[in-house]
């Protein structure tokens, strides 16, 4: 495995020491905006591990965003809420990994399809298991300060951006790339695909369970319809393709991007920021295909824009 | 050079001292579900703050501490989405820095930005919504003008299916939070009033079809349908029901009939339907409802409904007067919010808790396209009358 550079780590520890420091500013709002952020960064980076390197696109991982939520909301006031984390964590990874072994024989849009499709089915499943014990939403009283919820999604940033970065250039990493290439020629090399795409898929719901479990925290408040809501994994999908690539900057890219351009919008033009926000992402990947990290890498090599 | 510096000098203290005489702006912010599912009714709501900001200054501005303000009114789309609506919540306080907040469309949004309110301590009268699980946490810093809450209400409608002579009930359900807790009183009621339940169904919110739910409810034949629905999933009902021949002769349907959209697309047919509310223009008692409607009348070019519209006018009269005698200090408006009496479009209106105790609990129907107040009888505008075969 080779590691990072020295430019790399100067770099990875100057941006880790200003999120760091945000809290410090006393701005909630600046707070509240980098804790969306690091959200995004947290979720994009697990989408990559499964579906930029195997090439198996899922379009339902706010299943496991809101799996997490509901373990906390079920598990608060009862243990304590870093153990609930923990738990959401183990949930996201054994039901990827129980649900992943039977879901990852099929490819391809009917993959997108069936992981968009159990998104739903949970979903639904949870609304009327809540609607059978007469919970009509949840509320979540006595969170933590939004200063704790704050650094726990640093953390959870920072750690899938490892799992990303190290993942990639593991023998693991190389499996699961060697996968999204050729799946028969990746077999007959001695690759246990099967267990690979489970693992995968497991390892990418992890970080997203424990994410829903410190949001729900934030939000105070737990309504099924908003924290399986499929747009989380369009939003997913769509950061990912804007950052490009499959290695861990690219998540980074694509969801400060998008969250960014969103809130100056939003801030400024509150009335039609959809309308300006939709115009440029279609002009942005016709413009950049590759996404941001890929025309960064070929803006290095070449010195200047190459767009194939 | 001198007689440079000195008229700049004077320029600036111009401006400074033109400015110090302006009476400063009153922030009002808020959060307006213009997209997603609570759209189709949200649109009274909003039109009903930007009529309030428009009167407010058109009258010189809003009284606080003896001086007259302007309003200026902040809000975005919160998309129908609670966690939008905690974010966008969280920064009009923090970084928009509001002086007031007014409130969201629905009991979901409600609930769901009270963990902020509470954490900012910022005061904030509620309109179109009402929660026992609010009533229940004891939140300090919202409040409900309405008078239907789901407990209480449930134990009118149970009185009506009496009055009715109704002995068997068919329920389908929205699995929204406002029509689950309905739900869940409704049944200890019916059965106190030994009706019997034959149909007890769900459906989920984003529905686009009820045909073979509301097939299913024909096929049980009870005296009366009680369909607790959204505003938008109200008009798949009536369709439906129109569809199948649903024609029991006592029909309750939640949220829906109260909006100017629902007399639009079923007109006579729609007569009949008995639905949630407590407001109507023609009671004679509430000197200012009638003015209120033709104000939103003539503004918008159509009557209010009569549900979200005169809730939210409540909420900004409310607001008014207690900001006219407490300021904008926050603590002050939640004690005078909490204790004082006030006088509101829909009669006076004083809080215990989170509820406004001034006000009955009632329930309307469409009567010759006009909302009616029919239960209790003390309150009535009209008599029930049995719902006409769908046309």
């Amino acid at each position: 495995m080779t590691l990072p550079s020295n430019r790399v780590i100067g770099l990875a520890a100057l941006i880790t020491f200003i999120f760091l420091g945000i809290p410090m500013l006393g701005s909630e709002y600046i707070m509240g905006l980098g804790l969306t952020l690091l959200m995004w960064i947290a979720l994009t980076q697990s989408w990559v591990i499964l579906s930029a390197m195997t090439g198996y696109i899922s379009l339902g991982h706010a299943v496991f965003f809101g799996v997490g939520a509901y373990v906390m909301v079920l598990c608060f006031n009862t243990i304590p809420f870093i153990l609930s984390i923990i738990i959401a964590g183990l949930v996201g990874f054994i039901l990827a990994f129980v649900i992943g072994y039977p879901c990852l024989r099929v490819r391809g849009p009917y993959f997108v399809i069936l992981t968009f499709g159990l998104a739903e089915l949970i979903k639904f499943i949870v609304i009327n298991v809540e609607a059978g014990m007469g919970k009509f939403g949840r509320l979540v009283f006595g969170a933590p300060s939004l200063e704790i919820l704050y650094y726990l999604i640093l953390s959870l940033a920072l750690t899938s951006i490892l799992v990303t970065y190290f993942v990639r250039r593991s023998r693991f990493g190389f499996g699961l790339r060697a996968i999204r290439e050729n799946e028969e020629a990746a077999e007959t090399l001695g690759i246990d695909v099967a267990r690979f795409k489970a693992l995968a898929f497991a390892i990418s719901a992890t970080v997203p369970s424990m994410v829903g479990a410190v949001m729900i925290l934030r939000n105070s408040y737990f309504e099924p319809m908003d924290v399986f809501n499929p747009v989380t994994s369009f939003t997913i999908v769509s950061m990912a393709i804007i950052g490009g690539g499959d290695d861990a900057p690219g998540p980074i890219y694509g969801a400060l991007a998008l969250v960014l351009l969103q809130e100056l919008l939003w801030a400024n033009w509150p009335e039609i920021y959809m309308i300006i926000l939709g115009i440029l992402l279609i002009i942005f990947v016709l413009k950049a295909p590759q996404g941001i990290h890929g025309w960064i890498i070929s803006y290095r090599k070449y010195g200047k824009y190459e767009n194939s | 050079m001198l007689r440079t510096v000195f008229l700049a000098l004077l320029m600036l203290f111009l401006c400074f001292s033109s400015k110090n005489t302006e009476a400063k702006d009153v922030k009002v912010g808020f959060s307006i579900s213009k997209t997603g599912i609570f759209a189709a009714a949200a649109g009274s709501q909003l039109n009903t703050y930007k009529l309030w900001g428009e009167q407010v200054n058109a009258a010189g501005g809003l009284t606080v501490g003896g001086k007259q303000h302007p309003i200026k009114l902040v809000f975005y789309d919160d998309q129908s989405n609670t966690a939008k609506a905690v974010q966008i919540y969280e920064k009009l306080i923090t970084k928009d820095k509001v002086d007031l907040l007014l409130a969201p469309w629905g009991t979901a949004l409600h609930v769901a930005i009270v963990g902020v309110l509470e954490r900012y301590k910022f005061p904030m009268v509620g309109n179109s919504a009402a929660s026992v699980l609010l009533r229940d946490v004891k939140a300090k810093n919202i409040w409900f003008p309405t008078s239907s809450f789901p407990d209480v209400q449930s134990t009118a409608i149970a009185e009506i299916l009496q009055n009715q002579g109704v002995k068997s009930v068919s329920l389908i359900t929205n699995q929204l939070q406002y029509t689950q807790e309905n739900k869940k009183f409704i049944i200890p009621a019916l059965k106190k009033a030994r009706i019997k339940l034959l149909v007890n169904e769900d459906y989920p919110p984003g529905v686009k079809d009820l045909t073979a739910l509301l097939t299913k409810v024909k096929s049980a034949n009870a005296d009366a349908v009680l369909a607790y629905t959204y505003p938008g999933d109200s008009v798949l009902y009536a369709k439906g029901a129109r569809e199948v021949g649903l024609n029991a002769k006592t029909q309750v349907v939640l949220l829906g009939p109260q909006y100017g959209f629902f007399g639009g697309i079923f007109g006579p047919a729609a007569n009949g339907l008995i639905t949630m509310g407590h407001w109507t223009p023609y009671r004679k008692d509430w000197p200012n409802a009638k003015k209120f409607y033709d104000d939103y009348t003539a503004r918008w070019k159509g009557p209010p409904d009569t549900l979200d519209a005169p809730m939210t006018q409540m909420s900004v009269e409310i607001l008014e007067q207690a900001v006219a005698k407490s300021g904008l200090n926050r603590d002050k408006l939640r004690k005078t919010i909490s204790s004082e009496t006030f006088q509101t479009i829909n009669g006076p209106a004083r809080f215990e808790g989170v509820m406004n105790v001034l006000l009955p609990t009632m329930m309307s129907q469409i009567q010759d396209g006009k909302i009616h107040i029919i239960w209790p009888p003390k309150q009535a505008t009209a008599k029930i009358i049995s719902k006409p075969a769908w046309k």
